[in-house]
Parts: structure tokens; sequence; C-alpha cells
């Protein structure tokens, strides 16, 4: 910003010396030489800046800032060339802003699918540890296992997690875990993980003791 | 045919292994072992209440003894004395649980103290690892008017078998404890 | 009565005040009764070893060995006067002091489920010749692969050492092959059957008479068929200069469950006699 900022200036004081005039015309030669190289080297070096990475300005400050070069057509066979190293920069800076945002989309998105599914679960655990009765507790489990892609599908329960060393229960089944929490009529674990077909149906379910 | 694959890849890949695991457990890994041993004992003496319980519908009785039948290796066997006898009855966990639910009182109260007492684990010569696990019970029974006709204390030590396994699950390979109920000694301690 | 105050405050080392919480895992129990007897009692071996080495504190929570709680040498002063049965002199007197102060010394003095030299009696009833007989069976702890098991090393059994009665010297000077027995084709040595209640003073000196073996004969034979275990209790030899014994206690009050219920000073000379019985083969 601080660049712009100053470019902003130096054009400022351009435009003045240009519509002021002065008295010498000699002086007046040297002064538009020294205007122009002076412009000439802010140019290279926000050319360069863009190529390399190395501004702050947003994607659009920097095409704005190319085409303003472009326009003051320095005749100059390196701003030429910058000028299309920095187009192309900035093309492929933009097509990775989009992946990365696309990607980030995705995620977010996926991550709340995640957050939902896990969330329903949890919920039914706490609904069938609470459920009055037998008989309320057999809908509830015959609901939740709607969540799941078949009744076998396997239950892991994380006992011990140091480093690399992780250690499980016997290996459950869906049916026989929510059958268990019937009978325990408590909740003694949180979920760790979820995997799904791809009908979002649960192949695979992870808890972890709390 | 998802539900086959499911359980071929559940099932079928057990693969014992104790061998690989002849190192000593650290202190903290140990509590959580122990824990586990101590939950499965909690399981049984949950699921003994729903069992002596009259008001538990029949099915879900039977479906009950079969969840505390899987705790127990097959070969368990409920050793049984009284104060007045020290003759030991023996039962088979499926005999005693039967009989448990077919107790002839209107009324049964099943209740655990807060006491327990986990052993230390020690291995037996095939690296299994057996420690005994303490509970106290005190049992009521209630005639058709109310009245107590029967209560005991008893002290339950519960032999438990914890061995690490592995099975493939989802092509990855699962490190678990397999922890099993072995023979339980039931002593009467007061009246 | 000074020593039943001093008791009184050492059964509060294992009751307490706020038991629930204190409990390592407290969740199993409803009951909301009277706990503190349960606290109190030695509820199994393990528990017995775990407070006489003092590697669990008064709530019966495991102390971690990397504690510098663990083993604490004046914390486990006040905690073994409890493993003690109070009905008994042997076991609630001086010599009890003695024992403690033996033990807590230095830090050597340890009962090691692993340590050998510990036996677990189990009394037990079998049928033989038609009658009901008991047979006090000897076990042991023995290393194996990666683990261990008990193993038996002895049987007492009246009757078996009714058949090897120990017999005066002069009687058993009496009972012997000449040395040029040979020279005559061992024809004298049909008497040594005439007496059979003396046949094993022909055997060489180191003899003795192998109990397990015979029990092991009978029980193949058919003769001996088990019937019930009655009751086990625990000898321990680990402990420097000591031996001491341990049963289980049911009874009402604060000093109940696993107990030592003999106690006796004994040179490590003399104990190597007494473990000869529980283990004859302990040196081999």
């Amino acid at each position: 910003m601080k660049l712009h900022i100053k470019n902003i200036l130096l054009l400022g004081m351009l435009l003045l010396i240009t519509v002021g005039g002065t008295t010498s015309c000699k002086s007046k030669k040297k002064l538009a030489k020294q205007e122009y190289e002076a412009k000439l080297t802010q140019a290279k070096t926000d050319l360069n800046a863009i190529i390399n990475g190395e501004t702050q300005w947003t994607l659009e400050e920097q095409r704005a800032r190319i085409e303003e070069i472009e326009k003051a057509d320095f005749q100059d066979t390196e701003i030429d060339e910058l000028i299309v190293k920095a187009k192309s920069a900035i093309d492929d800076k933009q097509a990775e802003a989009e992946r990365i945002a696309e990607e980030e989309r995705l995620r977010e998105l996926e991550s709340q699918k995640v957050i939902e599914k896990e969330t329903s679960i949890e919920d039914y655990f706490a609904i069938i540890a609470a459920a009055p009765d037998a008989e309320t507790a057999n809908e509830k489990i015959a609901e939740a296992m709607q969540l799941f892609a078949a009744p076998d599908v396997p239950v892991l329960i994380i006992i011990y997690h140091l480093g690399d060393i992780v250690d499980y229960d016997a290996p459950t089944t869906a049916e026989k875990y929510l059958n268990y929490i019937k009978d325990q009529k408590s909740v003694t674990v949180r979920v760790n993980n979820i995997k799904y077909d791809d009908n979002n149906k649960i192949t695979e379910l992870e808890l972890i003791k709390k | 045919m998802k539900k086959t694959i499911l359980f071929l890849l559940f099932g079928l890949f057990f693969i014992g292994n104790n061998q690989s695991f002849a190192q000593e457990l650290t202190p903290e890994r140990k509590q959580a072992v122990d824990s586990l041993a101590l939950e499965k004992v909690r399981d049984l003496s949950k699921y003994i209440k729903i069992i002596g319980s009259k008001d538990t519908p029949w099915s879900e009785a039977n479906r009950v003894i079969e969840r505390a039948e899987e705790l127990f290796a097959p070969d368990a066997e409920i050793g049984v004395s009284s104060l007045s006898s020290n003759e030991v009855l023996y039962y088979k966990v499926r005999k005693y649980l039967e009989r448990l639910m077919r107790l002839n009182y209107d009324r049964v109260e099943i209740d655990w103290y807060k006491i327990e007492y986990v052993s230390d684990l020690q291995r037996q010569p095939d690296g299994t690892y057996v420690g005994v696990i303490t509970i106290f019970q005190t049992f009521k029974g209630y005639d058709k008017e109310g009245r107590l006709i029967y209560q005991d204390t008893t002290k339950k030590d519960i032999t438990v078998y914890v061995k690490r396994k592995e099975t493939q699950i989802g092509g990855r390979l699962i490190g678990f404890w397999d922890v099993l109920l072995g023979d339980m000694r039931v002593k009467e301690t007061s009246r | 009565m000074k020593k039943i105050l001093s008791l009184c405050a050492l059964y509060c080392l294992f009751i307490p005040t706020h038991i629930v919480d204190a409990q390592t895992y407290s969740n199993l129990g409803d009951v909301q009764l009277d706990e503190r007897a349960l606290y109190t009692m030695t509820k199994q071996m393990s528990q017995f070893i775990s407070r006489f080495n003092y590697e669990e504190d008064q709530y019966g929570k495991k102390i971690s060995s990397n504690s510098p709680e663990y083993r604490d040498r004046m914390k486990r002063k006040t905690v073994l006067p409890l493993l003690f049965d109070m009905e008994n002199q042997r076991t609630n007197g001086s010599l009890r002091d003695f024992f403690i102060a033996d033990l807590t010394e230095s830090d050597s003095n340890y009962f090691e489920f692993l340590g050998g030299q510990w036996y677990s009696e189990v009394s037990a009833t079998f049928k033989w010749k038609g009658k009901d007989v008991d047979i006090s069976m000897i076990l042991t702890i023995e290393e194996e692969n990666l683990g261990s098991k008990w193993v038996l090393t002895n049987v007492y059994f009246p009757e078996f050492n009714k058949l090897f009665p120990k017999g005066d010297i002069a009687e058993q000077q009496k009972h012997f092959l000449h040395p040029m027995s040979h020279e005559l084709d061992f024809m004298n040595i049909y008497k040594i059957f005439k007496t059979p209640e003396c046949i094993e003073y022909y055997a060489d000196k180191s003899y003795s008479a192998d109990y397990l073996s015979l029990f092991f004969y009978e029980i193949k034979q058919g003769n001996l068929v088990f019937e019930k275990v009655n009751s086990e209790k625990f000898h321990v030899f680990q402990i420097d200069n000591w031996y001491f014994e341990v049963s289980w206690f049911n009874r009402e009050g604060y000093n109940t469950g696993w107990l030592i219920s003999n106690l006796i000073f004994l040179k490590n000379n003399e104990k190597e006699e007494l473990l000869k019985f529980y283990q004859p083969n302990i040196n081999k």
C-alpha cells in the first residue's frame, strides 16, 4: 500500500510540474528526462515486485498498476518484457487463489456435513442412554441404525492414545454397541472419527473414551 | 452383499498376537487396561441387575443373558458358597444367569457396593495377562406382601483375562485388548 | 486400653471420610450403606502384598512406582499393623512390633509376587479307600516363558507320613545289607522285604520320601479322587529371619480379609529345614 501512495504522490508531482511549466527550455527538457527516468525506475521496481510476489497489493491492484505502466508506453524493451512476465505471474496467482478458495469452500462444506452426522449419532447415544424403558430405547436404536450402512458396521473404541501407540477395546458392531448403551444407560465415549460410503451411510465408527 | 463384505472384513481377520507384545507396559497404559477390565466387570454388574429385575421383559432378559455370557471365556464357571456351608456349587455362566432370572421372589433388589478392588495384572506362561477384580453385592428378595424374605451380601472375585490382539478393519491393522472374564468365585460374607 | 485406642486411630487410616470420591474407580455401586468394613478388609492376596509393601494408599489407589510415596517407609510403618490378626497374641504384640521394625529399617524387605519362597496351602477333601480324607496341597509360583503359574511342590497326607515314620536311630542302624552281599548273589536280600515298614532304611542316606510322587501315583491308580477345596492360606518365607502365615478372616468388624495369622522369628538356617517341607526339590 505504501508503494501505491508513493506512486500517486510521484504522479501528482509530475502533473504539477507539467501543467505549471518552467521558464527555461533546457531545464525543462532536463526535468522531463529526470521525470521519465524516475517513472521508469519505479515501473521496473513495481513490475519486479509483482513478478517475484513481493508486493502487498491485491491481485486487482497489481493488475491496475500493470495497465497503468502499459498505458505510459515507456518505449523500453525491458519494461515490455517485464509487463509480459508480470501478467503471467498474476494469471498464475489468480488461478492458484481460485483453486484454494474452491478447495476451502468444499472442505468447509464437508466438515460441516461430518459435524452434523457426528452430532446426530452422538445425540442418539444420549437419547438411547436416557430412554425410560426398553421399548423406547429399541425404537431409537432402530432410528439410529438408519445412519449406518449395515448393522454390523465396525465400531472401534480407543482406550489409550499416546504418540504412535493406540490401544482399542475389542471391536464391536453398530447394533451391539447401541444395545450396549441401552443396557448400561450411560455414554462413556465421544466420537473420534466416522467413515461414510457414497450414500452418506456410516461404514466405520471410531469412538474414544471420555 | 455389503453386509457380508463388512462381516468378512471385520470377523475373519483376527490375528492372535501376544509374542510381539512382550515388553512391559507403562503405568499409564496399564491403568487404561485396568480400567477397561474394570469396565467389563461393571458391564456384568449392570447385566445382572437387568436379569434379576422382575420389571425386565422376558425377551430383554434373554437378550441380556446372551450379552452377559459374551463377556466370559467359554469355559468360565461360577463357584458359589454360603456362610452356612463352605461347599462350593459350580455353575456354567448361562445356568447361573438363568437361575437369577427365575428366582422365586415377587421383587428383587440387587445393589453393588461402591468399593471395587483391582489386582495387579500378572502374566501367565502364554503371555496373557490375568487379574482378579473384587466387587460386593447385596441381594434382597421380597414376597407378594412386600416382606423381606431373603437377603445376603456376597463378595465376588472375578478372573479377568487380558490379551493383546490385532485385526484388520478397513485395510487398517487395529491393535486391541481382548478382555474376557473367567471363573468367578461368589462367597457370602454376611446375611 | 492405650493399645486399643491406637489401633482405632490406625483403622481410621483405612477408612476414608469421603469414601465415594476417594476411590480410583468409584462408579459401580449404588448402595448407600456403611462400606467402611469393606474398605479396611484386605480383599485379595494381591491387596495384602500391595499394602504390605505400601504400593497402594489407604483408599486402595495404586501408587505409581515413580512416585516418592511408593513404598514410603514411614507410611508403611503405619499401615503394616492393620495386616495382622488382632485376636492372636503372636500377631498382636511385641513380636509383631519387632517384625514391623525389621521390615521398615531398610529398603529391601518387601514381599514380591515373583520373589519365590512363598507358598499356598490348599486344604482339600479327597475320597480315599471309600472314606473322605483331608489332604493339604502345597503350591508355589513358578516362572515360565512369558509369565508364571502355580505349581505343586508337595502334599501333606498323614496316611503317607505314617508309612515313613522317623524311627529311632538304633532301630535304623540294625537294618543294612552287609558289604560283601554281592559275592553271594545277594541271597540275603529277601530279608529286607519281610519287614516292609523298615524298607526305607535300606535306601541310601540322601533318600527322602517323595510324597508328591506317592500322591500322583494314588491319583493315577484311581485310589484318590478329588472332591473339593476347603480352604487356602499362604506361608511366606521371603522376609529375612521371619516366617509368616496369611489366612482369610471372614468376620464382623474392621480386622478382616487376608491377615497375618501366624508369625515366627526364624533364623535363615532354621528356615532352610522348614522350607524342605514346602518345597523338597527347592535346590534341584
